[in-house]
């Protein structure tokens, strides 16, 4: 009997390990949302994303450095003079959330807001 | 129309002549404790709002960040004017001053977005985000030591 066990379960964890990875399950390629910020505002203003579904954050500036934070969801990506940053996070809680400019880029710095919604 | 013009030349230059003879003294004790008085409770206002933000290491460094942008120009890295190479008229206080300090949170938020008038204190609503703003605040609450941060970029390079 023992022996029969350990037959099936050597034929199992071969046959798991032989599986095509879609079979396991493969992390969800993150939904991708791009931003283009200039002095002093981002395009689009707001953006709406899952809760639970892995975002890629895409900040490109067309002018001076900027930056988008968002202070309550710990997330922060900057970009550089006419460069491209990103950040991947997985927002874990519903509701709207304000970001800012992190980096200071001029008299209308304060003003640049851009709404996240995060919906079930 | 000649004579008139003379009278008001004559009138121009006596008053230039006194006014250069006028002298600014500091101002004292009483002057000093009914201006204060009023700026505490009456000139600066938001008194009750409470600061959104919690002291936290986090907040006080982007608050730090924040003043960094360009508050430090006038009242240096630390708050405490170091470094800073001139004197403005009436003078820059220390941040870390009891003048400064006993202003509630709400007050030094309302004197970062709307300044003080006539003093060279700028305001900065729409310059600084609120959070930044609010962030400042903290810093403020928690000053470093005089001089522990050195001079700003701006005045070494």
């Amino acid at each position: 009997m023992r022996v029969i066990l350990a037959a099936l379960a050597v034929i199992a964890i071969v046959s798991f390990g032989s599986a095509p990875l879609h079979f396991i399950g493969t992390p969800a390629e993150p939904h991708q949302v791009e931003v283009t910020a200039k002095r002093f505002s981002y395009e689009p203003a707001e953006i709406t994303v899952k809760k639970g579904e892995p975002v890629e954050l895409i900040l490109k500036s067309v002018d001076v450095p900027h930056g988008l934070k968002f202070r309550e969801l710990n997330v922060e990506v900057k970009a550089g003079k006419g460069k491209t940053g990103e950040v991947e996070f997985t927002p874990e809680k519903t509701g709207d959330f304000v970001g800012h400019c992190s980096v200071f880029c001029g008299s209308g710095h304060g003003s640049m807001e851009l709404t996240l919604h995060v919906v079930e | 129309m000649r004579r008139m013009r003379s009278v008001l030349l004559v009138v121009g230059g006596v008053g230039l002549i006194a006014m250069g003879g006028c002298k600014a003294t500091p101002p004292g004790r009483f002057e000093t404790r009914v201006m204060t008085t009023a700026k505490h409770r009456v000139l600066i206002g938001n008194r009750r709002q409470k600061n959104p933000l919690a002291a936290t290491p986090a907040t006080i460094s982007d608050g730090k960040e924040a003043f960094g942008h360009y508050c430090v120009a006038c009242h240096g890295m630390d708050g405490q004017n170091t470094g800073v190479p001139f004197t403005m008229s009436p003078p820059a206080p220390s941040l870390a001053s009891r003048d400064v300090q006993d202003y509630s949170d709400g007050q030094l938020k309302w004197v970062i977005d709307y300044g003080i008038w006539p003093s060279g204190m700028p305001g900065s609503k729409g310059t600084l985000s609120d959070e930044e703003i609010w962030s400042i605040v903290v810093f403020l609450r928690h000053l470093p030591a005089a001089g522990s941060l050195g001079e700003p970029d701006m005045y070494t390079h």
